[in-house]
C-alpha cells in the first residue's frame, strides 16, 4: 500500500544482485576501463567528492551542514553528492569500479566493506585511525580488513530492540521481560487481552525477519557461530541452526497475522495505534513515527535465552570508506579525520534527528532517555553484530528472506527449508 | 427500456473511470496530507489534515526545479534527434531498394527485443570510455540509440503505405531526394510523427533506469531519480513524494493533451488498408 511502485523496487532489488554478480566480472572490466582516459574533474588538490546515500531530508541537511563547516575551515574543499539510497545500493559497485570514481562513500562497516577491500577497491585509511586511539577496539576490528589495514571510518551506530509504547504497557499492566520464559508469558497475557503481541512488517520489507534470526542465533549459539555461519564456514542445515527455529516456533503463534501483508513502516503505525504490543526493530523506525509519539516510546533488549552465552547485540555501524583510485588521498583523509572528530559527530547527531549513537567515544549522544538506555545496552554487550546482510552480503540476504518468510508460513517444513537455504547459500558463496 | 439501458451504461462507465482514476486521486489526496497524519493513520486511511507545504518541500528541498530542467534538457533533444534520424532511416528503407533493407530493419527491431538490464554494465563502461559518463550527453545518446529501432520500424510501416505515385509525381516535377523527404514525406508522416513524439516524450521523460546507470551527480539527475531521492533509507515522507510525483506528471500530461488528437488518429492510421 505504501509502496506506489512495487515492481520497480523489486526490479531494483534484482538489479542490485546483478550488480554484485557483476562485481566479480568487473575486475577485468575495471582494468580495461582504467586504461581509458576518463574525464579528469579532480586533480591532486581538487575538491573531494562524497557520494552519500543519506537521502532522507534530515540526514541530507545534516551532511550538507557538515561539509559546509569543513569547507569553511580551510583544510580542503569537499562537495556532497546525495543519491537516492535505493539507487546508491545498486550503483555502488559501478561507482567504485569506474575509471574516475568519487573519492568518499557513505556505507556499512563489516563484511560488506571487507568484500570491496579484498578486491583492492578501497583506500588504506590506517593513517586516519592513528588519531582515533580512543575508539573502542570493537570498532577498530570492525573497520579492519583481512590484510590488517583499516579501510573504514565509522560515523555512528544504532541498536535493535523490542519497542513498545509506555502508555500501552501501563494500560495493559505488563512489564518488560528479561528472559525468554518471561517474554512468552508476556505474549500470552497480551494475547488473552485480544492484542496481537508481536508486530512485524514483512510485505515489501522481508529483511526485517532477519533480525529475529540474528537475535535468536546470537542468543542461542553465540555471535562467533553466527558470524561463521554467515561467512559460509558453517551450514544452515546444522542442528544448531534448527534449534534457533525450534525456539522461534514457540513465539510464532504470537505474531501479528497481518504483519505478512504490510511493510515495517505500517507495522510501526500499528504499534503506535496500539494494534500490536511490541515490535523488534532498529531505531530508524522512529523516523516513521509522529513527533508526539516519540516521548512515549521505550524498548527492552531481546530476551536472554541461555545465560551462559556471552551477551551480544545488533549494532549496525554506518560510516565512510574511500576509493583506492582517489586522485586526492591527502584531502580525502583530511576529510575523514574531520568527520571522525567530536565536533562533526555531535553536529551530525544533533541535526539528523535520527536516533543514532556517535562512533567517537568522546562525542556526546542525544540525552533523551531512549538514547541513554540504548547506549547502556550496547556498552554492556560483550560482542556486537551488524545485521544479516552486513555480516554476510547483499547477495545472501534474499536467501534468508525466502527461508524465513517460508518458515513463518509453514513452520512444519523447517527441515526442507533449511536444506534449500543451505543450497541457496552455497550458490552465493561459490558465485 | 432504452432509458434503463442508457442509465446502466453511464453508471457502469462512471464506476469504471473511477476505478481508473482512483489511484491518481489517491496520490493527489496523499500529497495534501501532513506527515504526522500519514505516520499515525497509515497511507491508506482517510485524510485528517490538509497542507500544501508538501509541494513547497518537493520543489525546494527535493530540488525538483533543477531536476525538471535536466529532464527537459534530455527529453527534448532526444525526441527531436531520434525521430529525425528514424524518419530518415525509415524513408530510405521504405522507398528505396537498398540491398539488405529487410535485414537492416529486422536487426534494428531485434535490438529492441534485448532486455535493457543485460546492457546496463556495458553501457556504463562504454559511456566511461567515451568520457561521457555522468553528463547529460550520455543520457541523450543512450535514449536516442535505444529508441531508434522501434521508431524506425513504426515509421517504416507508415511510409511504406504512402502511395508511390506521390513520390513519382514529385520526381517528375524535378524534386531531388532531399526535397521529396522534407517537402513530401515528412508532411505526410505528420500524424505518425506526432503520435510517436508524444509516446517517446513520455518514455524518455519517465525513464529511470538509464538515468541512474550513466549519471552519478545529483545535480545532473532528471526528475525520476530525483523523486526516488526523496525516499529515505528506511522511512519516506510519502506525502512529499506524492506531491513531487504530481509535479513531475505535469509535463507529460501537457504533452499528451496537446498531441492527443494526433495520437488517436496516428494509431488508427494504417490500421485499414
Amino acid at each position: 500500500m505504501s509502496d506506489f511502485d512495487p515492481g520497480r523496487r523489486r526490479f531494483l532489488g534484482h538489479l542490485g544482485l546483478a550488480g554484485m554478480g557483476a562485481l566479480g566480472a568487473s575486475s577485468f572490466l575495471s582494468a580495461c576501463a582504467s586504461s581509458a582516459s576518463g574525464p579528469t574533474t579532480s586533480n591532486g588538490s581538487g575538491a573531494v567528492t562524497i557520494q552519500s546515500n543519506l537521502s532522507s531530508p534530515q540526514a541530507k541537511a545534516a551532511m550538507e551542514k557538515l561539509i559546509e563547516t569543513f569547507n569553511a575551515q580551510g583544510k580542503g574543499t569537499a562537495s556532497l553528492n546525495t543519491i537516492a539510497s535505493e539507487t546508491f545500493r545498486t550503483q555502488l559497485p559501478t561507482y567504485l569500479t569506474s575509471a574516475n570514481p568519487p573519492d568518499l562513500y557513505t556505507w556499512y562497516a563489516g563484511s560488506v566493506a571487507n568484500d570491496y577491500a579484498s578486491k583492492n577497491l578501497l583506500l588504506d585509511v590506517s593513517e586516519v585511525w592513528k588519531s582515533l586511539d580512543d575508539y573502542p577496539q570493537s570498532l577498530r576490528t570492525l573497520s579492519t580488513d583481512a590484510s590488517g589495514k583499516q579501510i573504514f571510518v565509522p560515523m555512528n551506530n544504532y541498536w535493535w530492540g523490542f519497542f513498545y509504547r509506555k502508555s500501552n504497557f501501563a494500560k495493559w499492566g505488563v512489564q518488560e521481560p528479561k528472559t525468554w520464559t518471561e517474554f512468552l508469558a508476556l505474549c500470552e497475557t497480551l494475547k488473552s487481552k485480544g492484542i496481537p503481541p508481536i508486530g512485524i512488517g514483512l510485505g515489501d520489507t522481508p529483511w526485517v525477519a532477519s533480525a529475529w534470526f540474528d537475535y535468536l542465533n546470537i542468543r542461542i549459539n553465540g555471535a562467533p557461530f553466527h558470524r561463521e555461519l554467515l561467512a559460509g564456514k558453517q551450514r544452515f542445515d546444522d542442528p544448531k541452526v534448527k534449534a534457533v527455529f525450534t525456539r522461534w516456533r514457540e513465539a510464532l503463534p504470537y505474531f501479528d497475522p497481518k504483519g505478512k501483508a504490510y511493510p515495517f513502516q505500517e507495522a510501526t503505525t500499528a504499534l503506535l495505534a496500539g494494534k500490536t504490543g511490541m515490535f523488534l526493530i532498529g531505531t530508524f523506525f522512529a523516523d516513521a513515527a509522529p513527533k508526539d509519539a516519540l516521548g512515549d516510546l521505550d524498548f527492552f533488549r531481546f530476551p536472554i535465552i541461555d545465560p551462559a552465552v556471552p551477551l551480544a547485540e545488533e549494532a549496525p555501524t554506518d560510516g565512510f570508506f574511500a576509493s583506492a583510485k582517489t586522485a586526492n588521498p591527502t584531502g580525502t583523509k583530511a576529510l575523514l579525520s574531520y568527520l571522525s572528530g567530536v565536533e562533526a559527530q555531535e553536529a551530525y547527531v544533533k541535526a539528523s534527528s535520527g536516533i543514532v549513537l556517535p562512533a567517537n567515544p568522546k562525542a556526546r549522544a542525544s540525552d533523551s532517555p531512549l538514547v541513554v538506555k540504548g547506549k547502556a545496552m550496547l556498552n554492556e554487550a560483550k560482542e556486537l553484530t551488524q545485521f544479516f546482510n552486513r555480516d554476510s552480503s547483499d547477495a545472501l540476504q534474499p536467501t534468508a528472506d525466502t527461508a524465513l518468510t517460508k518458515f513463518i508460513d509453514k513452520p512444519d517444513q523447517i527441515d526442507a527449508i533449511l536444506r534449500e537455504w543451505q543450497a541457496g547459500a552455497e550458490k552465493v558463496f561459490k558465485g | 427500456m432504452n432509458k434503463l439501458r442508457t442509465g446502466a451504461f453511464h453508471t457502469g462507465m462512471i464506476l469504471l473511470s473511477l476505478l481508473w482514476l482512483g489511484p491518481v486521486l489517491w496520490v493527489v489526496v496523499m500529497s495534501t496530507r501532513s506527515f504526522d497524519d500519514i505516520a499515525a493513520h497509515g497511507v491508506g486511511s482517510l485524510p485528517r489534515s490538509f497542507t500544501l507545504d508538501t509541494y513547497r518541500q518537493a520543489w525546494t528541498d527535493g530540488g525538483e526545479l533543477r531536476a525538471l530542467i535536466n529532464s527537459m534538457l534530455v527529453t527534448v533533444p532526444s525526441v527531436a534527434l531520434s525521430l529525425g534520424l528514424a524518419a530518415m532511416a525509415a524513408f530510405a528503407l521504405s522507398r528505396f531498394r537498398i540491398p539488405g533493407r529487410r535485414t537492416i530493419l529486422l536487426l534494428m527491431l531485434a535490438g529492441n527485443l534485448l532486455p535493457p538490464q543485460i546492457l546496463l554494465i556495458p553501457v556504463a563502461k562504454f559511456s566511461e570510455l567515451t568520457g561521457l559518463y555522468d553528463t547529460l550527453w550520455a543520457l541523450i545518446a543512450v535514449q536516442v540509440g535505444f529508441g531508434l529501432g522501434f521508431y524506425t520500424f513504426v515509421l517504416h510501416g507508415f511510409m511504406r503505405d504512402l502511395p508511390g505515385e506521390i513520390q513519382e509525381a514529385a520526381t517528375i516535377d524535378g524534386a531531388g531526394t532531399a526535397q521529396i523527404f522534407t517537402k513530401v514525406m515528412l508532411p505526410l508522416t505528420r500524424p505518425a510523427l506526432a503520435a510517436l513524439g508524444a509516446l517517446s516524450f513520455t518514455w524518455i521523460f519517465n525513464d529511470l533506469l538509464w538515468a541512474i546507470t550513466v549519471l552519478r551527480t545529483d545535480d545532473n539527475m532528471p526528475v525520476t531519480p530525483a523523486l526516488l531521492a526523496l525516499q529515505g533509507q528506511f522511512v519516506s515522507s510519502w506525502n512529499v513524494i506524492a506531491a513531487g510525483t504530481v509535479i513531475a506528471a505535469v509535463p507529460t500530461v501537457a504533452v499528451f493533451l496537446r498531441f492527443q488528437r494526433h495520437f488517436v488518429s496516428g494509431l488508427a492510421l494504417g490500421a485499414v488498408k
